[in-house]
Protein backbone atom coordinates (compact mmCIF):
# COMPACT_ATOMS: atom_id res chain seq x y z
CA UNK A 1 0.00 0.00 0.00
CA UNK A 2 2.83 2.37 0.91
CA UNK A 3 4.52 1.92 -2.46
CA UNK A 4 1.25 2.75 -4.23
CA UNK A 5 0.97 6.05 -2.36
CA UNK A 6 4.63 6.83 -3.06
CA UNK A 7 4.07 6.01 -6.73
CA UNK A 8 1.05 8.30 -6.92
CA UNK A 9 2.93 11.15 -5.20
CA UNK A 10 5.80 10.71 -7.63
CA UNK A 11 3.40 10.74 -10.54
CA UNK A 12 1.81 13.93 -9.23
CA UNK A 13 5.17 15.63 -8.88
CA UNK A 14 6.06 14.60 -12.39
CA UNK A 15 2.77 15.95 -13.70
CA UNK A 16 3.31 19.30 -11.96
CA UNK A 17 6.84 19.52 -13.34
CA UNK A 18 5.55 18.71 -16.80
CA UNK A 19 2.89 21.40 -16.54
CA UNK A 20 5.49 23.90 -15.37
CA UNK A 21 7.77 23.15 -18.32
CA UNK A 22 4.88 23.39 -20.80
CA UNK A 23 3.77 26.67 -19.21
CA UNK A 24 7.27 28.14 -19.48
CA UNK A 25 7.62 27.07 -23.12
CA UNK A 26 4.22 28.54 -24.05
CA UNK A 27 5.03 31.73 -22.13
CA UNK A 28 8.33 32.06 -24.00
CA UNK A 29 6.58 31.65 -27.35
CA UNK A 30 4.21 34.47 -26.33
CA UNK A 31 6.81 36.70 -24.65
CA UNK A 32 9.01 37.17 -27.74
CA UNK A 33 6.36 38.68 -30.08
CA UNK A 34 4.72 40.54 -27.20
CA UNK A 35 8.06 42.12 -26.28
CA UNK A 36 8.34 43.38 -29.86
CA UNK A 37 4.76 44.72 -29.87
CA UNK A 38 5.25 46.50 -26.54
CA UNK A 39 8.48 48.19 -27.63
CA UNK A 40 6.97 49.24 -30.96
CA UNK A 41 4.03 50.74 -29.08
CA UNK A 42 6.44 52.62 -26.83
CA UNK A 43 6.08 50.55 -23.66
CA UNK A 44 8.79 48.61 -21.87
CA UNK A 45 9.31 45.17 -23.32
CA UNK A 46 9.36 43.82 -19.77
CA UNK A 47 5.55 44.07 -19.79
CA UNK A 48 5.57 40.87 -21.81
CA UNK A 49 6.76 38.97 -18.71
CA UNK A 50 3.14 39.13 -17.53
CA UNK A 51 2.74 36.04 -19.72
CA UNK A 52 4.49 34.14 -16.92
CA UNK A 53 1.45 34.74 -14.71
CA UNK A 54 -0.82 31.73 -15.25
CA UNK A 55 -4.34 32.21 -16.64
CA UNK A 56 -4.66 36.00 -16.48
CA UNK A 57 -1.19 37.20 -17.51
CA UNK A 58 -2.04 37.56 -21.20
CA UNK A 59 -5.20 39.49 -20.30
CA UNK A 60 -3.13 42.01 -18.32
CA UNK A 61 -0.71 42.59 -21.21
CA UNK A 62 -3.55 42.96 -23.70
CA UNK A 63 -5.42 45.34 -21.40
CA UNK A 64 -2.37 47.61 -21.11
CA UNK A 65 -1.87 47.62 -24.88
CA UNK A 66 -5.56 48.09 -25.59
CA UNK A 67 -6.51 50.77 -23.08
CA UNK A 68 -3.35 52.83 -22.55
CA UNK A 69 -2.28 55.50 -25.03
CA UNK A 70 0.72 54.29 -27.01
CA UNK A 71 3.73 56.55 -26.31
CA UNK A 72 5.01 56.01 -29.86
CA UNK A 73 1.69 57.04 -31.40
CA UNK A 74 -1.39 55.31 -32.71
CA UNK A 75 -3.25 55.19 -35.98
CA UNK A 76 -6.48 57.19 -35.64
CA UNK A 77 -8.98 54.73 -34.26
CA UNK A 78 -11.80 54.02 -31.89
CA UNK A 79 -12.51 50.52 -30.69
CA UNK A 80 -15.93 48.93 -30.47
CA UNK A 81 -18.01 50.45 -27.77
CA UNK A 82 -15.85 53.50 -27.49
CA UNK B 1 -20.71 11.01 -4.05
CA UNK B 2 -23.22 13.70 -4.91
CA UNK B 3 -21.04 16.33 -3.27
CA UNK B 4 -18.06 15.33 -5.43
CA UNK B 5 -20.16 15.48 -8.60
CA UNK B 6 -21.49 18.90 -7.62
CA UNK B 7 -17.96 20.12 -6.97
CA UNK B 8 -16.75 18.88 -10.36
CA UNK B 9 -19.74 20.46 -12.11
CA UNK B 10 -19.15 23.77 -10.30
CA UNK B 11 -15.50 23.68 -11.32
CA UNK B 12 -16.41 23.00 -14.94
CA UNK B 13 -18.99 25.78 -14.82
CA UNK B 14 -16.49 28.26 -13.44
CA UNK B 15 -13.85 27.37 -15.99
CA UNK B 16 -16.40 27.65 -18.80
CA UNK B 17 -17.53 31.04 -17.55
CA UNK B 18 -13.90 32.18 -17.32
CA UNK B 19 -13.25 30.94 -20.86
CA UNK B 20 -16.24 32.84 -22.24
CA UNK B 21 -15.36 36.06 -20.42
CA UNK B 22 -11.69 35.75 -21.44
CA UNK B 23 -12.64 35.14 -25.08
CA UNK B 24 -14.93 38.17 -25.21
CA UNK B 25 -12.45 40.41 -23.40
CA UNK B 26 -9.55 39.14 -25.51
CA UNK B 27 -11.42 39.79 -28.75
CA UNK B 28 -12.41 43.28 -27.65
CA UNK B 29 -8.86 44.18 -26.59
CA UNK B 30 -7.38 42.66 -29.77
CA UNK B 31 -9.85 44.84 -31.72
CA UNK B 32 -8.48 47.97 -30.04
CA UNK B 33 -4.84 46.91 -30.43
CA UNK B 34 -5.30 46.20 -34.14
CA UNK B 35 -6.93 49.58 -34.67
CA UNK B 36 -4.14 51.34 -32.82
CA UNK B 37 -1.67 49.65 -35.18
CA UNK B 38 -3.76 50.81 -38.15
CA UNK B 39 -5.56 47.58 -39.06
CA UNK B 40 -9.34 47.07 -39.17
CA UNK B 41 -10.48 45.90 -35.76
CA UNK B 42 -12.83 43.22 -37.10
CA UNK B 43 -9.77 41.12 -37.91
CA UNK B 44 -9.79 40.23 -34.21
CA UNK B 45 -13.10 38.42 -34.75
CA UNK B 46 -11.43 36.23 -37.37
CA UNK B 47 -8.58 35.43 -34.98
CA UNK B 48 -11.06 34.70 -32.18
CA UNK B 49 -13.03 32.31 -34.39
CA UNK B 50 -9.83 30.58 -35.42
CA UNK B 51 -8.80 30.18 -31.80
CA UNK B 52 -12.22 28.87 -30.75
CA UNK B 53 -12.08 26.22 -33.46
CA UNK B 54 -9.66 24.27 -31.25
CA UNK B 55 -6.83 23.09 -33.46
CA UNK B 56 -6.47 26.49 -35.12
CA UNK B 57 -5.04 28.14 -31.99
CA UNK B 58 -1.65 27.55 -33.60
CA UNK B 59 -2.76 29.79 -36.49
CA UNK B 60 -3.58 32.54 -34.00
CA UNK B 61 -0.13 32.10 -32.48
CA UNK B 62 1.52 32.39 -35.90
CA UNK B 63 -0.58 35.51 -36.59
CA UNK B 64 0.66 37.01 -33.30
CA UNK B 65 4.26 36.55 -34.48
CA UNK B 66 3.42 37.97 -37.92
CA UNK B 67 1.69 40.97 -36.33
CA UNK B 68 4.67 41.63 -34.06
CA UNK B 69 7.26 41.68 -36.82
CA UNK B 70 5.36 43.00 -39.86
CA UNK B 71 5.16 46.66 -40.86
CA UNK B 72 2.09 48.33 -39.39
CA UNK B 73 -0.04 50.83 -41.35
CA UNK B 74 0.63 53.26 -38.48
CA UNK B 75 4.29 53.33 -39.59
CA UNK B 76 3.58 53.70 -43.32
CA UNK B 77 4.53 56.98 -45.04
CA UNK B 78 1.57 59.33 -45.12
CA UNK B 79 2.65 61.74 -47.82
CA UNK B 80 5.03 63.92 -45.85
CA UNK B 81 3.39 65.78 -43.03
CA UNK B 82 4.52 69.36 -42.52
CA UNK B 83 6.57 69.78 -39.38
CA UNK B 84 5.49 73.30 -38.59
CA UNK B 85 2.18 73.43 -36.80
CA UNK B 86 2.25 69.91 -35.38
CA UNK B 87 0.57 69.68 -32.03
CA UNK B 88 2.71 69.20 -28.91
CA UNK B 89 3.17 65.57 -27.97
CA UNK B 90 2.25 64.34 -31.43
CA UNK B 91 4.37 61.86 -33.32
CA UNK B 92 5.75 62.88 -36.66
CA UNK B 93 4.83 60.63 -39.57
CA UNK B 94 7.48 58.84 -41.62
CA UNK B 95 9.19 60.60 -44.49
CA UNK B 96 11.83 59.93 -47.13
CA UNK B 97 15.38 59.64 -45.79
CA UNK B 98 16.54 62.77 -47.63
CA UNK B 99 15.07 66.19 -48.15
CA UNK B 100 14.27 67.25 -51.70
CA UNK B 101 15.34 70.28 -53.62
CA UNK B 102 13.56 73.55 -52.85
CA UNK B 103 10.93 74.89 -55.20
CA UNK B 104 12.23 78.44 -54.98
CA UNK B 105 14.51 79.66 -57.76
CA UNK B 106 16.72 81.66 -55.40
CA UNK B 107 17.01 79.82 -52.08
CA UNK B 108 18.11 81.56 -48.92
CA UNK B 109 21.85 80.92 -48.54
CA UNK B 110 22.12 82.01 -44.93
CA UNK B 111 23.10 79.45 -42.33
CA UNK B 112 21.15 78.37 -39.28
CA UNK B 113 21.51 78.91 -35.55
CA UNK B 114 20.46 76.76 -32.65
CA UNK B 115 20.43 78.75 -29.43
CA UNK B 116 19.35 77.70 -25.97
CA UNK B 117 20.30 76.82 -22.44
CA UNK B 118 21.73 73.60 -21.03
CA UNK B 119 20.06 72.13 -17.91
CA UNK B 120 23.18 73.19 -16.02
CA UNK B 121 22.36 76.84 -16.79
CA UNK B 122 25.09 77.34 -19.36
CA UNK B 123 24.10 79.02 -22.61
CA UNK B 124 24.75 77.28 -25.89
CA UNK B 125 24.78 78.53 -29.48
CA UNK B 126 25.43 76.32 -32.49
CA UNK B 127 26.10 77.67 -35.97
CA UNK B 128 25.13 75.52 -38.94
CA UNK B 129 26.78 76.73 -42.11
CA UNK B 130 25.31 76.02 -45.53
CA UNK B 131 28.72 74.98 -46.76
CA UNK B 132 28.57 71.67 -44.90
CA UNK B 133 25.81 69.31 -45.98
CA UNK B 134 25.72 67.09 -42.90
CA UNK B 135 26.21 67.83 -39.20
CA UNK B 136 26.22 65.32 -36.38
CA UNK B 137 24.80 66.43 -33.03
CA UNK B 138 26.58 64.68 -30.18
CA UNK B 139 26.70 64.91 -26.41
CA UNK B 140 30.47 64.48 -26.50
CA UNK B 141 33.06 67.10 -27.28
CA UNK B 142 33.63 67.73 -30.97
CA UNK B 143 36.61 65.89 -32.43
CA UNK B 144 36.24 66.62 -36.12
CA UNK B 145 34.59 69.10 -38.48
CA UNK B 146 30.89 68.58 -39.04
CA UNK B 147 30.11 67.82 -35.39
CA UNK B 148 27.99 69.93 -33.08
CA UNK B 149 28.49 69.37 -29.38
CA UNK B 150 25.58 69.66 -26.95
CA UNK B 151 27.33 68.72 -23.71
CA UNK B 152 24.57 67.15 -21.66
CA UNK B 153 24.15 63.55 -20.40
CA UNK B 154 20.69 63.36 -21.99
CA UNK B 155 22.16 63.87 -25.46
CA UNK B 156 23.35 60.75 -27.27
CA UNK B 157 26.78 60.21 -28.75
CA UNK B 158 25.81 60.63 -31.54
CA UNK B 159 22.24 61.86 -31.10
CA UNK B 160 21.02 63.22 -34.44
CA UNK B 161 22.08 64.40 -37.87
CA UNK B 162 21.30 67.80 -39.38
CA UNK B 163 21.14 67.95 -43.17
CA UNK B 164 21.58 71.23 -44.95
CA UNK B 165 20.61 71.47 -48.62
CA UNK B 166 19.38 74.28 -50.84
CA UNK B 167 18.50 76.66 -48.06
CA UNK B 168 16.60 74.04 -46.08
CA UNK B 169 17.49 72.12 -42.98
CA UNK B 170 16.67 68.48 -42.22
CA UNK B 171 16.88 66.49 -39.01
CA UNK B 172 17.34 62.76 -38.56
CA UNK B 173 17.55 60.79 -35.30
CA UNK B 174 20.62 58.58 -34.91
CA UNK B 175 20.56 57.26 -31.36
CA UNK B 176 18.04 56.22 -28.75
CA UNK B 177 17.79 59.64 -27.12
CA UNK B 178 14.63 61.72 -27.34
CA UNK B 179 14.30 64.30 -30.10
CA UNK B 180 11.38 66.69 -30.50
CA UNK B 181 10.49 69.17 -33.25
CA UNK B 182 8.14 71.85 -31.94
CA UNK B 183 6.94 69.38 -29.31
CA UNK B 184 6.41 66.48 -31.75
CA UNK B 185 8.64 63.51 -31.19
CA UNK B 186 10.93 62.40 -34.01
CA UNK B 187 11.74 58.68 -34.07
CA UNK B 188 14.58 56.91 -35.91
CA UNK B 189 12.12 55.15 -38.25
CA UNK B 190 10.77 58.52 -39.42
CA UNK B 191 13.99 59.25 -41.31
CA UNK B 192 15.02 62.81 -42.16
CA UNK B 193 12.45 65.58 -41.65
CA UNK B 194 12.46 69.12 -42.98
CA UNK B 195 12.75 71.44 -39.97
CA UNK B 196 13.24 74.69 -41.93
CA UNK B 197 9.95 76.03 -40.60
CA UNK B 198 10.39 74.67 -37.07
CA UNK B 199 11.08 76.92 -34.10
CA UNK B 200 12.05 74.65 -31.21
CA UNK B 201 14.25 71.56 -31.38
CA UNK B 202 14.83 69.43 -28.30
CA UNK B 203 17.73 66.99 -27.99
CA UNK B 204 17.29 64.97 -24.79
CA UNK B 205 16.56 67.61 -22.14
CA UNK B 206 18.16 70.47 -24.06
CA UNK B 207 15.71 72.74 -25.90
CA UNK B 208 17.15 74.97 -28.60
CA UNK B 209 15.53 77.70 -30.66
CA UNK B 210 16.10 77.43 -34.41
CA UNK B 211 16.58 80.55 -36.50
CA UNK B 212 18.43 81.76 -39.56
CA UNK B 213 21.95 83.03 -38.92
Amino acid sequence: MTWVIAWLLGLGTLAILGLLVVHLVVALVLIIPTWRICTRAGFSGALSFFHLVPLIGWLVVMAILAFSPWPNGEASSSGPGV
Amino acid sequence: MGVEIAAVMSFLGLTSAFAVVAAVLGTWMAWRILEKAGYPGWLSLVVALLTLSGVAWIVALVLLWVFAFMRWPRDQPSGGMAVAGTSPGAIIGPAPRSIGAPSRALPDRRGWRLVGMLPSGTGIALAIAETTASWVVTGAATTKPGELSVPDPSVGQPHARLLSAGGRLGLEVLGDGETFIDGARLLPEHGARDISAARLIRFGKVELGLSRA
